[in-house]
């Protein structure tokens, strides 16, 4: 199972004592119906483990502003934050690489992946089958409990429990595990027990599964600048003009760094489709490697999971952010040996540097949408039900036909995911929702909550519904506020007034409304025709 | 080593070059022109196909002077509706790139296959750069031009060819196989942000998306 060209992909991970000890435990001991069960019930749990360490990642990202300053403004609090935004949407992108693989090999196998309706029902949460006590926090707690936070040193620690590198010889398990290494390394021993063959792996037509070409590593969301860049500056290409060299500082093109590579996987591509034993490794090799690092046999995970050795692990990622923390330097908290922790990263940013700066917003903990004001409840349940349309949309992948699903990925993913959700996000993170006489008030969090959409074939006219409740509430809130004359209105409350025209904008825009003429080309696809 | 402790400047793309570089140039229109009937719509700068069919169309500059594009690929910047992201080009050959989409996609700015097929905003601004794929760091107006020299021009001008022998483009237009070079000022880098926005003050000119601030047009609008 080995691969033949290691240096453009990671090879295939050979199986350690421990997995050999295990697979021939269950060759022994188990039967056919029993493994292929296991196996199909495990990755249903691995897309529910992907899909809740998304939400969990992209409430932080929406906490941090990237650009309050831009090229030749930035500080080097602000070079912290965009480098912290590009680190984390970095992994995220990857995890939904992730969840896209794990539901891959499931469609093989013949089993519709499940997502609507599965992510986490409450925060802080554990992840599925996660041994709820783990290595010591900075805190000297060892619970294994994930909240939604904003960026903080506390929270960086939560992704690592998260990231936390498996040993080389670490047991396979599918419960209690430490590491999602340990989980996979699970599933890697079912798939290469005597049970399993090619034939299991060609249930679900390959055409239909989700195609390689709708994945991308990096994008403009996942770079972030060295430093000071001269925004005017042309790219790299052909001969810059001369009054371009008046400035020392770079173009933004030369100063960007690219968090994520084309060749940290294993297999054909980072996102592959599934017909064979050795596919199925492949697709949960890249899993492991991204997250964890590439393990190096009889020694541990690496810092990096690419041949290029240029792409950092999810977890190195996350430590190297909290590394630049003035808190790492005094931080008890428990962390492996492999690999090496890093010493203190300069310059050091502090919780409080970030927040006076404007650069880390003040989102809520673990915010419900029904434990925010009432006025905004039908506005954070609109985030929940675009939340969840995306998982309808995902789930619908696998069953447009083949030749409509690069426009159905496009005008269904993309759109709802680049220009729904986070701009919807980035806005309503504006939204006050905590003591108003505080100098710096709590704010609304985007909310990812399973709000029922109803049967998938009707769910695009639940989220039109969702909407509607949206602009009811989003005018009510304007309509309470104009009864102040705008001359007498605080800044705040015109900041609130225009977070909901913006947000009346978005519902108008994505989904066929009252006041949506003229604009249908942008509606979100309604998946009905193809349930 | 202490943190900051002074809050930042809120400004994007300040200070602002002086002395202006494009004063010899047209300013730009912020409105798309009247195209010569029966050319196609584009993406970009130096992308187009004939006299007429580029932003200022057959119409006269804001200083009244005649429309400047004299030839197929002389353009000043795109026809098609402007746009801000991945997806939303209306057309074929109409997505700028750069932002998302793959790395295939990347490196064929410009030459897209159809609606909502298209990767990224148009005008291409000439300090974007590619995000994935072989161009990946590098100019994307760059790499437009080169792709609508060596694939696009060659497919595009047989088939205007084929429509102007059966006569449904007049027969006096001219489909040379070599195209000009871009306008002057911009012929090596493409519309620089610095032309498109006026010196910082009509932001809105320039259309391109994004979180990290890198897109060179202040993100999405």
């Amino acid at each position: 199972m080995d691969t033949q060209d290691p240096l453009t992909h990671d090879p295939t991970t050979r199986l350690t004592p421990a997995e050999k000890k295990l697979v021939a435990e269950l060759n022994a001991t188990s039967n056919r119906e029993t493994v292929l069960a296991e196996l199909k019930a495990n990755l249903q749990t691995a897309i529910e483990i992907e899909l809740a360490t998304i939400s969990i990642y992209l409430y932080t990202y929406y906490s941090i502003n990237r650009t309050a300053t831009s090229g030749e403004n930035i500080d080097r609090r602000q070079a912290y934050a965009n480098k912290a935004g590009a680190m984390i949407m970095s992994v995220a992108v990857e995890e939904m690489l992730h969840l896209s693989l794990s539901s891959n090999v499931l469609h093989a196998m013949g089993v519709p992946p499940k997502l609507y309706g599965q992510a986490p029902k409450q925060y802080p949460t554990g992840l599925p089958y996660h041994n709820p006590q783990g290595p010591k926090g900075p805190n000297g707690e060892t619970a294994v409990s994930i909240p939604l936070g904003k960026l903080s040193f506390e929270q960086l620690w939560h992704f690592l429990q998260i990231e936390y590198p498996e040993k080389w010889d670490g047991l396979p398990e599918d419960r209690n595990w430490q590491t999602i290494g340990q989980f996979y390394s699970y599933i890697r021993c079912l798939i290469r027990t005597k049970f399993v063959t090619d034939d299991d792996f060609r249930k679900g037509a390959q055409a239909n599964a989700i195609q390689p070409y709708n994945y991308s590593p990096d994008n403009t969301d996942t770079v972030y600048p060295t430093g000071k860049f001269d925004p005017w500056k042309p790219a790299p290409g052909g001969s810059t003009p001369e009054w371009t060299n008046a400035d020392q500082y770079p173009s933004a093109a030369e100063a960007a760094v690219f968090t994520n590579q084309p060749d940290s996987h294993a297999g054909p591509s980072q996102l592959m489709t599934v017909q064979s034993r050795v596919d199925a490794a492949w697709a949960i090799d890249t899993i492991c490697d991204q997250g964890e690092g590439y393990p190096v046999p009889n020694f541990g995970p690496s810092s990096t999971d690419d041949p290029s050795k240029s792409e950092k692990s999810h977890y190195v990622k996350f430590l190297m952010l909290q590394a630049q923390y003035a808190d790492y330097a005094k931080t008890t908290e428990s962390l492996p040996t492999d690999p090496p922790p890093p010493p203190p990263q300069l310059p050091t940013v502090t919780a409080e540097g970030l927040a006076a700066a404007g650069l880390v917003y003040n989102l809520a903990d673990n915010p419900t949408a029904a434990g925010y004001p009432k006025e905004y409840l039908a506005i954070a349940n609109f985030c929940s039900a675009c939340f969840q349309y995306m998982l309808i949309m995902i789930e619908t992948i696998y069953r447009v036909p083949p030749a409509e699903q690069k426009l159905f990925f496009n005008e269904g993913l993309h759109r709802s995911m680049i220009w729904l959700l986070d701009k919807y996000c980035q806005q309503i993170v504006g939204l006050p929702v905590g003591d108003l006489t505080s100098k710096t008030p709590v704010l609304m969090g985007p909310v990812f909550e399973n709000v029922d959409l109803g049967p998938q074939k009707t769910s695009f006219a639940r989220l039109t519904a969702f909407g509607a409740e949206a602009i009811v509430a989003a005018n009510a809130v304007t309509n309470e506020i104009n009864k102040t004359p705008v001359n007498k209105q605080t800044a705040m409350q015109q900041n609130i007034t225009g977070i909901m025209g913006m947000v009346i904008s978005f519902v108008q825009s994505f989904t066929p409304q009252p006041n949506s003429a003229g604009v249908t080309t942008t509606y979100l696809p309604d998946v009905a025709r193809y349930w | 080593m202490p943190d900051d402790s002074t809050p930042p400047v809120t400004y994007n793309g300040v200070p602002v070059p002086k002395p202006y570089p494009y004063a010899d140039s047209p300013a730009f229109p912020t409105t798309i022109g009247t195209i010569t009937q029966g050319m196609p719509l584009h993406a970009c700068m130096g992308l187009n196909s004939c006299a007429g069919s580029d932003r200022f169309g057959t119409s006269p500059t804001p200083e009244g002077a005649p429309s400047p594009n004299a030839c197929a690929g002389q353009g000043y910047c795109s026809t098609t509706t402007d746009h801000s992201c991945h997806v939303q080009n209306s057309c074929r050959n109409q997505g700028g790139c750069g932002l998302y989409g793959t790395g295939e996609e990347m490196n064929q700015p410009g030459y897209n296959d159809c609606k909502s097929l298209g990767s990224c905003a148009t005008p291409i601004n000439a300090e974007r750069f590619s995000a994935n794929g072989p161009n990946r760091g590098k100019s994307v107006w760059a790499r437009a031009r080169k792709v609508f020299e060596e694939q696009v021009w060659p497919d595009l001008r047989q088939k205007l060819l084929e429509k102007q022998a059966k006569g449904e483009i007049p027969a006096d237009q001219p489909l040379p196989e070599t195209l000009g070079r871009a306008p002057a000022p911009f012929a090596f880098t493409g519309p620089t942000y610095l032309w498109m926005t006026d010196g910082n003050t009509e932001r809105s000119n320039a259309h391109a998306c994004g979180n990290s601030g890198m897109s060179g047009a202040g993100g999405c609008v």
